[in-house]
């Protein structure tokens, strides 16, 4: 597990997080949830002190990190959305973009937070968005890492304090049951927190649950096509669970939002997928190279359930029939890749990915006129040399 | 959660590679030919390298100069079918590509890129080259790439040589850090690439 949080820490590229992006937001007339993010944090004594040097220590050797990407639009965006949905209290906060396809977002006492890129491939709107960041910044507020460390501390539970060595002091949405089994308290309380402050910024707060039951159905994508059984939906976490989304989480949360007043129901689908029109084609690239066929085929159709077909879907489609490479998957990939090229793709890669499968198939002439296509547009691609010689243009 | 040396990559990486109580280094001669993991593919250095006595995989040889955060040969031969390219040590959560019998050589770079990612656990990974070439006298596959790891402001390059001989996979991968260490050993690795027989 900790080989998962250590990436986690290099998030700190004080990125390009625009100072300006927050002066548009209209902070909520009073303070959604409770706790106190102005005052930088002090560590009490040595042990603390020697923790978030550790983690400060950690954080400066990450800003230079490969993972973080600091595309300016990309991080103003996030910051735009952290700032609508909590207000001016979002200064404190330091949001870094860590390229991993996995579902994840964390919150360091200090106030650094991340947001995972699989996170930005699998949320579906901005308020689903708003809701990760809107959790993570309750735990902040709430100073949850420090509580957990005292109690770690006072109940002399070894366990517990050995987590907090260097990375513990994260607290990672995504990983949360697997490493602080014993806090499950505070991640509900940074979810109805986090839903309040979705509520008070007008975001729908239905799309809250949807998250977590979207995590669910994808874990058992992932499961079946590894052909193991799919994870049990228990309301109750046990001692021994290691996956974070539980149907608990959509249960509460269900049961808390028919208590909220009724809020404007902002979705802000289309501004979110505009933002993230560039992005996602990489971010599902990165997906499809992770052999998680199950996970990667539900993901692709839910995301062409949101968003309607788009030739980069296709692609997408077409990529994972000719990765996975089982039986009717060749035929399946040419199908896709040509009704991307007939209805208007111009993504070069449509036609090398075809001239393979083509190839494949035993069409080689076919293969050589896409390989040939392919080298036309992208005549300094990357494998010229070895599709040339495919394509018999030596 | 245990990490087996075996992620040979992974030595050099974050994580805290735990190498069992009885692996150790061996000298591999410079100019003298040596079988890679018992096997009738054999390779000559012209410097001398360490090899790591524990296999990655029971096909895989690891071996390196400086140690594996500076240089690391990694030499697979003859692994088969249903495969992976590493210890599959995470195989309940992040299971490795197992590799497929049909799996032409063009499809190597992909095969290896996936492994490593899942490996390294970095999605920052590109290929540079990808071009023809020669390995014992087979037809084969040549590639570049770059990469980092988290938590590292490393930038690190490798190339890689592979084939497929009877739905067998030959492979020799060299990774480095970008600044020095993969300009320097670039000449000694081809010369290996190079060298190969069966």
């Amino acid at each position: 597990m900790r080989n998962l949080l250590l990436p986690t820490l290099p998030l700190l590229a004080l990125a390009a997080a625009s100072p300006l992006a927050a002066q548009d937001v209209v902070p909520p007339a009073e303070a959604a949830v409770e706790g106190a993010a102005g005052a930088r944090y002090e560590p009490a004594d040595d042990l603390e002190r020697s923790l978030w040097f550790q983690m400060e220590e950690a954080e400066r050797s990450l800003k230079t990190s490969q993972q973080v990407i600091r595309d300016p639009e990309l991080n103003a965006y996030l910051r735009d959305v952290l700032c609508r949905t909590v207000g001016p209290e979002c200064a404190g906060i330091r949001l870094y973009v860590v390229r991993s396809p996995y579902f994840n977002a964390t919150m360091a006492p200090n106030g650094a937070m991340t947001v995972w890129t699989g996170l930005l491939l699998r949320a579906q709107s901005e308020a689903q968005l708003a809701a990760v960041l809107g959790h993570e910044f309750a735990h902040f507020k709430r100073r949850h890492s420090v509580q957990l460390f005292r109690e770690a501390k006072s109940k002399s539970n070894a366990a517990a304090f050995l987590s907090f060595t260097g990375v513990g002091l994260l607290l990672s949405i995504g990983l949360m049951e697997s490493i602080f089994s014993f806090s499950r308290e505070m991640e509900q309380e940074a979810d109805l927190d986090g839903l309040k402050l979705l509520s008070a910024a007008g975001y729908d707060p239905a799309q809250v649950p949807l998250i977590w039951e979207q995590l669910l159905d994808e874990r058992d994508a992932t499961l079946v096509a590894r052909g193991r059984d799919k994870d049990k939906r228990k309301a109750r976490a046990g001692l021994g669970d290691t996956h974070p989304p539980s149907q608990a989480r959509v249960d509460y949360l269900r049961a808390a939002i028919g208590g909220l007043e009724p809020a404007g129901p902002i979705l802000g689908e289309d501004r979110y997928r505009e933002k993230m029109a560039a992005w996602w084609p990489q971010f599902l690239d990165d997906q499809l190279k992770l052999n998680d066929d199950g996970g990667s085929l539900f993901l692709i159709e839910s995301i062409a359930k949101a968003n309607g077909w788009t030739p980069w879907i296709a692609y997408a489609r077409a990529e994972f029939h000719r990765r996975r490479a089982a039986p009717g998957d060749v035929e399946a990939a040419i199908g896709h890749y040509s009704e991307a090229i007939a209805r208007g793709g111009d993504l070069p890669e449509l036609w090398r990915g075809r001239g393979f499968a083509l190839r494949k198939a035993g069409r080689t002439e076919e293969a050589r006129a896409d390989f040939v296509e392919y080298l036309g547009r992208v005549p300094d691609a990357p494998d010229r040399a070895m599709v040339s010689t495919l394509a018999g243009v030596n | 959660m245990k990490r087996l040396p075996v992620l040979a990559l992974a030595a050099a990486l974050v994580a805290l590679p735990a190498a069992p109580v009885l692996a150790g280094w061996k000298l591999v001669e410079e100019d003298k030919p040596v079988a890679v993991a018992k096997s009738a593919m054999r390779v000559t250095p012209s410097e001398n390298w360490n090899r790591w006595t524990a296999r990655p995989v029971k096909q895989g040889e690891t071996w390196t100069r400086d140690g594996v955060n500076l240089n690391e040969l990694y030499i697979v031969a003859g692994l088969p079918a249903g495969m992976t390219l590493y210890k599959d040590v995470q195989k309940k959560e992040r299971p490795l590509p197992k590799l497929s019998a049909k799996l032409d050589l063009t499809e190597i770079p992909e095969f290896y890129e996936s492994s490593t990612r899942l490996v390294l656990n970095t999605s920052v990974f590109q290929m540079t080259a990808v071009e023809p070439a020669k390995m014992g006298g087979q037809d084969a596959v040549k590639f570049a790439f770059e990469y980092s790891v988290e938590g590292s402001p490393l930038k690190r390059r490798g190339m890689g040589l592979g084939t497929m001989v009877k739905g067998q996979l030959y492979l020799i991968a060299f990774a480095a850090p970008a600044t020095h260490f993969f300009d320097r050993d670039k000449a000694e690795v081809e010369a290996i690439m190079a060298s190969v027989t069966f």
